[in-house]
C-alpha cells in the first residue's frame, strides 16, 4: 500500500519537477528607456515635417496607411489592412483598420482619453490637407503623383475636392493618381500622408500638436514637450497592438553636441547613443564599449557631382576619369572610419530598384591607369592643359577632410591640382542649386521612400528633377526615358531592369556623379536594451525591451 | 536723476529702429534663403511657403508689417524653422533660462573676481597675489569649449557628482554656471586687482589713514568703492552677454536657453529670430550700460547726473 502510494507521490513530484524546469520564468522588463533626439523637431505635424527629428516623433504618435518592413524595406501594412491597384495602375484602393482610435492624453492626470476611430475621412483630410498651398507643407510635392495634387498646390485648381483622393466609406480610401506610379504604396505610408485630426487643427490652429491639445493614433502620446529641452511620450493604453508594447515612457534629451550625447550614455544617463567620430578608435579599444557599438547602414548616399557644361567636366572621360581615381575604401579606413561601404551607384542598397548590390552593375574600382588613360584621351595627358578646377564644399570639417583626401587623390593618380572652396551652408545650397553649380560639389540624399524615383528621377531627370550637374543631351533624354518608364511600370523586375541602366548611364557612362560612400551609423546601445535598427529613420521603439537592469 | 533715466530710456527707441533697420537690411541682404534645402524644393513649393509668411512682399513692406506688428502686438513675428513657434514664444521659453544661467555665472565671476582681485592687490607680491593671478590667468585662457568638457569629464563621468547635460534641476546648473563663471571670474579678479593698486595709491586713501581710520575702514569705505568703478563698467556689457545666453556653454550642456538662437537663427536665415534676438540683445546692453552709469553714482560722489 504504502509502496504504491510512494510511487504515485514520485510520479507526480517528477511530473511537476519537468513542468516547472520546462517553465521559464517571466523576463523581466523595464518599462523606461532613455534616448537623445539629437535637436529640438521642428514640428510635430506630419504633414509639416521635413527632417529626420520630426519623422521619429511622428512614426510614434501617429500612424501611416503602410510601413516599411526594417529588414527587408518591404511596404506592409499598418492602419490600411490590404490595397489593391486597378488594371490602369491609376486608381490604388486602402482598406483600413477598424480598431485604432484618436487619443487624447492629459499630461495634467496622466490619463489617456479614446476620442473617436480613425477612419477613411481623416486620410482624405490630410492629404488634401498637405496639398493646400494655405498649408505651405514643404513636402507636398512628393503627392504631385495624385490628381491634380500639383494643380491644388500651386494655386492653378482652387476647389481641394479636385484632389484625386477620396473616403469610399468610412473604411475604404481611395487614391487616383495622375500616371502609374508603382512605388505608390510607400508614399501611401509617408508622414505627409497620415491621418491627422480636424477638430484638433480646427480649434488650436497652429499650437494643435502642443502636449495637452494633440491626439495621437500611434503606439504613444505625448506627454511633455519641453522645447530644446525634453519630451516624453508615454505608452497609448488603446494603441491596438498595446499588449506588445513594454516600453512605457519613453525620455527624449534633445542634445545636440555629440561628445556630450555621448557622454551621457557612458554616464548611464542614456540608453543608446550615436558615438562621434572623434571617439571610435577609443570606442573600439574598449573593453566595454566595444561590445556596445553598432554600425548599421542607413538610407543615404553621399556624392560628388559635376557641373557637366563647365570645361573640363563637359567631358565624360574627364569625369569618368576623376571618378576612378578616388580610392573610397581608403577614405573611409583612413577618414571616415565609421564602417561606411564604397559606392558605385546613386541609390544606396535596400532602395527599390537599386543595382548597389548586383554583380553584374560595372563596379567604380579605383582605377588609377585606367583614370590616367581615360585623361589622356580627353585630351589632358598628366593632366596637362586643363583649365583651372574648383571642389567646392560647405563649410564643415568633416567635408574638409573627405574633400583634402580626395584632392590629394586626385594630384597622386591624376596629377592635377584641385582647389578646395568652401561656403557657409545657406550660401552654398543658393550656388549649388543655382544657376552656376561649381565644377565640382559635395552632396548626400537621404531617402525619403525607399524605391529608386525618389532617387534617380527626383534628383537627378534634366525637368522633373533637381538637375543640379546641369545635364543634357542624348545620354541625358535616354535616363530621363529609363526612368519615366520605370516610375510608370508596375512589374517589380521590369523596374528594376530599368533602374539598372539609368543608375548605369547616371554613374559610369556618363559619370554625371561620382558616388563616394553609403551612410552608415555608428550606435552604442546598453547591453539590456533589445532593439531593432530602421534603415529608413523612425525607429519602432514600441517594438524594443529593455530587460530590468 | 529721473529726469536721465528717462532721457536715456527714450533714447533706445531711435537706437532699436536703427538696429533693427540695419538687422532686418542685412540679414535679408545674405545669400541664400530660409527654404533653401539639401534637398531642393521646387518652386511652387517654395511659393507657397513665401506667401505663408508673407516674403513675397518687397522687403521694405515686410519690414513695415514687422515693426507694426511689434508697436500694435508686441508680436515679432514666427519662426520659419520650428512651424507654430513664434520668436515671443522663444523668448518665453528660453529666455529665463538664459537669465538664470547667467545671473548665477555673474553672481560666481563677482563672487570669486572681485574678492581674488582685492586679496592679490593687498598681498601685493606675495604667494596670495602670485597663486591670485595664476588661476586668473587660467581662468581666462581656458576657453568655455575647453572648459566645459573638462567639467564633465571630471565632475560628471569621474565623481559623478552631477548630471553630464540638461537643465531642470539645481545640479544641473553648477556646471555650467562654472564653466561660464570661472573665465568671467578671472578677468574680474585681474581687473579688480590693477584697480585697487592704483586705487590704494591715491592721496586721499593716504589721508583716510592719516586720520587713524583702521586699515579695514579705509579699505573698505575708501578704497574699494572706488576701485569697483572699472568692474562695473565691465559688469553691464558682461550682463547683457551673458543673460541673453551663450552659445558654446548653451550648446556644451544641452541648456534650451537663448544662446543657439544668436547663431543658428543666421544660418538658418530665420529672419524674424535674427532681428528679434539683435533687439533682445541691444535692450539688455542698453540697459545694462544705463545701470552701470547709475551705480558710478552710487561708487563716486563726484559723478552727478542731470
Amino acid at each position: 500500500m504504502f509502496g504504491k502510494r510512494f510511487a504515485w507521490l514520485l510520479t507526480l513530484v517528477l511530473v511537476l519537477a519537468t513542468i516547472l524546469s520546462a517553465c521559464k520564468p517571466a523576463e523581466k522588463l523595464a518599462t523606461v528607456i532613455n534616448l537623445n533626439l539629437g535637436t529640438e523637431p521642428p514640428t510635430l505635424d506630419p504633414q509639416l515635417a521635413t527632417d529626420t527629428t520630426s519623422v521619429q516623433c511622428d512614426e510614434l504618435l501617429f500612424l501611416g496607411l503602410t510601413d516599411f518592413d526594417e529588414k527587408t524595406m518591404e511596404v506592409i501594412p499598418e492602419l490600411a489592412t490590404e490595397w489593391s491597384v486597378s488594371d490602369d495602375g491609376l486608381t490604388w484602393t486602402f482598406k483600413l483598420r477598424k480598431d485604432v482610435y484618436w487619443v487624447h492624453w492629459d499630461p495634467a492626470t496622466a490619463k489617456a482619453e479614446k476620442k473617436r476611430l480613425v477612419n477613411a475621412y481623416d486620410v482624405e483630410y490630410a492629404v488634401k490637407r498637405c496639398l493646400d498651398p494655405a498649408t505651405a507643407s514643404d513636402y507636398a510635392y512628393v503627392l504631385y503623383i495624385i490628381k491634380n495634387g500639383l494643380q491644388v498646390n500651386t494655386g492653378e485648381i482652387t476647389d481641394l475636392n479636385e484632389v484625386g483622393v477620396k473616403a469610399v466609406d468610412e473604411w475604404t480610401v481611395q487614391f487616383t493618381l495622375e500616371k502609374p506610379a508603382g512605388y505608390f504604396p510607400g508614399i501611401a505610408g509617408m508622414w505627409v500622408c497620415r491621418p491627422t485630426p480636424k477638430e484638433v487643427h480646427d480649434q488650436f490652429g497652429d499650437k494643435w500638436t502642443e502636449p495637452g491639445n494633440i491626439w495621437t493614433n500611434g503606439p504613444y502620446c505625448l506627454d511633455t514637450w519641453e522645447h530644446e529641452n525634453k519630451m516624453v511620450m508615454k505608452k497609448n493604453p488603446f494603441y491596438y497592438g498595446a499588449k506588445d508594447v513594454t516600453i512605457e515612457t519613453i525620455n527624449w534629451a534633445m542634445v545636440v553636441e555629440e561628445s556630450t550625447a555621448f557622454a551621457m550614455y557612458e554616464a548611464g544617463e542614456l540608453d543608446v547613443c550615436g558615438v562621434p567620430s572623434a571617439d571610435l578608435d577609443r570606442v573600439r579599444a574598449d573593453a566595454t564599449l566595444s561590445k556596445e557599438l553598432y554600425i548599421a547602414p542607413i538610407l543615404c548616399t553621399y556624392y560628388y557631382g559635376f557641373n557637366t557644361t563647365k570645361p573640363p567636366f563637359d567631358n565624360p572621360k574627364v569625369r569618368q576619369a576623376f571618378s576612378l581615381a578616388i580610392d573610397r575604401q581608403r577614405l573611409i579606413d583612413t577618414v571616415l572610419k565609421g564602417g561606411q561601404k564604397p559606392a558605385k551607384t546613386f541609390a544606396c542598397p535596400g532602395i527599390f530598384g537599386s543595382p548597389a548590390e548586383d554583380p553584374n552593375f560595372p563596379d567604380i574600382i579605383f582605377d588609377p591607369a585606367k583614370a590616367k588613360a581615360l585623361l589622356a584621351e580627353a585630351g589632358y595627358p598628366d593632366g596637362k592643359g586643363l583649365p583651372d578646377i574648383t571642389l567646392m564644399f560647405n563649410t564643415s570639417e568633416g567635408h574638409k577632410r573627405i574633400a583634402e583626401f580626395i584632392q590629394s587623390s586626385w594630384k597622386e593618380n591624376l596629377g592635377v591640382e584641385v582647389k578646395l572652396a568652401n561656403q557657409e551652408w545657406a550660401v552654398y545650397l543658393k550656388t549649388v542649386h543655382g544657376p552656376d553649380t561649381p565644377q565640382i560639389y559635395r552632396l548626400g540624399w537621404c531617402a525619403d521612400y525607399p524605391d529608386e524615383n525618389n532617387w534617380v528621377l527626383e534628383v537627378f531627370h534634366p525637368t522633373l528633377g533637381s538637375n543640379d550637374p546641369k545635364w543634357s543631351g542624348p545620354a541625358a533624354e535616354e535616363f530621363a526615358r529609363l526612368t519615366e518608364e520605370a516610375a510608370a511600370t508596375s512589374d517589380p523586375a521590369k523596374r528594376k531592369e530599368l533602374y539598372f541602366k539609368a543608375e548605369k548611364i547616371l554613374c559610369v557612362d556618363e559619370a554625371v556623379i561620382a558616388p563616394i560612400y553609403y551612410y552608415t551609423r555608428v550606435v552604442c546601445t546598453k547591453p539590456y536594451v533589445e532593439r531593432g535598427y530602421a534603415p529608413l529613420g523612425g525607429e519602432h521603439i514600441d517594438r524594443w525591451k529593455v530587460k530590468a537592469h | 536723476m529721473a529726469r536721465y533715466i528717462a532721457r536715456r530710456l527714450l533714447w533706445m527707441i531711435p537706437v532699436l529702429f536703427f538696429i533693427s533697420v540695419i538687422t532686418f537690411g542685412l540679414a535679408h541682404a545674405l545669400p541664400g534663403g530660409p527654404f533653401d534645402r539639401e534637398k531642393p524644393l521646387p518652386a511652387e513649393v517654395i511659393a507657397n511657403l513665401e506667401k505663408y509668411y508673407g516674403l513675397d512682399k518687397p522687403v521694405y513692406q515686410q519690414y513695415i508689417d514687422y515693426v507694426g506688428r511689434i508697436v500694435t502686438r508686441f508680436d515679432f513675428g514666427p519662426s520659419y524653422r520650428a512651424r507654430g513657434r513664434t520668436v515671443n514664444d522663444i523668448f518665453r521659453d528660453h529666455l529665463p533660462i538664459s537669465a538664470q544661467l547667467g545671473l548665477l555665472a555673474l553672481a560666481l565671476s563677482v563672487g570669486i573676481g572681485v574678492p581674488l582681485g582685492i586679496v592679490a592687490a593687498l598681498k601685493q607680491n606675495t604667494f596670495w597675489d602670485y597663486l591670485g593671478m595664476a588661476v586668473a590667468i587660467f581662468g581666462v585662457s581656458v576657453p568655455n569649449i575647453v572648459m566645459g568638457p573638462l567639467l564633465i569629464w571630471i565632475f560628471a563621468l569621474k565623481l559623478g557628482w552631477f548630471p553630464v547635460a540638461g537643465w531642470g534641476t539645481p545640479s544641473q546648473m553648477v556646471m555650467p554656471a562654472m564653466a561660464l563663471g570661472l573665465s568671467n571670474s578671472a578677468l574680474i579678479a585681474r581687473l579688480t586687482r590693477a584697480s585697487m593698486l592704483q586705487v590704494i595709491r591715491e592721496d586721499y586713501i593716504r589721508t583716510a589713514r592719516a586720520k587713524g581710520l583702521t586699515e579695514r575702514a579705509v579699505m573698505i569705505r575708501h578704497a574699494l568703492k572706488n576701485a569697483f568703478i572699472p568692474v562695473a563698467t565691465i559688469l553691464g556689457p558682461l550682463f547683457a552677454v551673458l543673460v541673453t545666453g551663450t552659445f558654446v556653454v548653451e550648446q556644451i550642456f544641452a541648456i534650451p536657453g537663448m544662446g543657439k538662437y544668436f547663431i543658428t537663427s543666421i544660418t538658418n536665415r530665420d529672419y524674424p529670430v535674427v532681428v528679434g534676438a539683435i533687439l533682445l540683445y541691444a535692450v539688455f546692453l542698453v540697459l545694462a550700460n544705463l545701470a552701470v552709469d547709475i551705480t558710478y553714482a552710487f561708487l563716486d560722489p563726484r559723478i552727478r547726473y542731470t
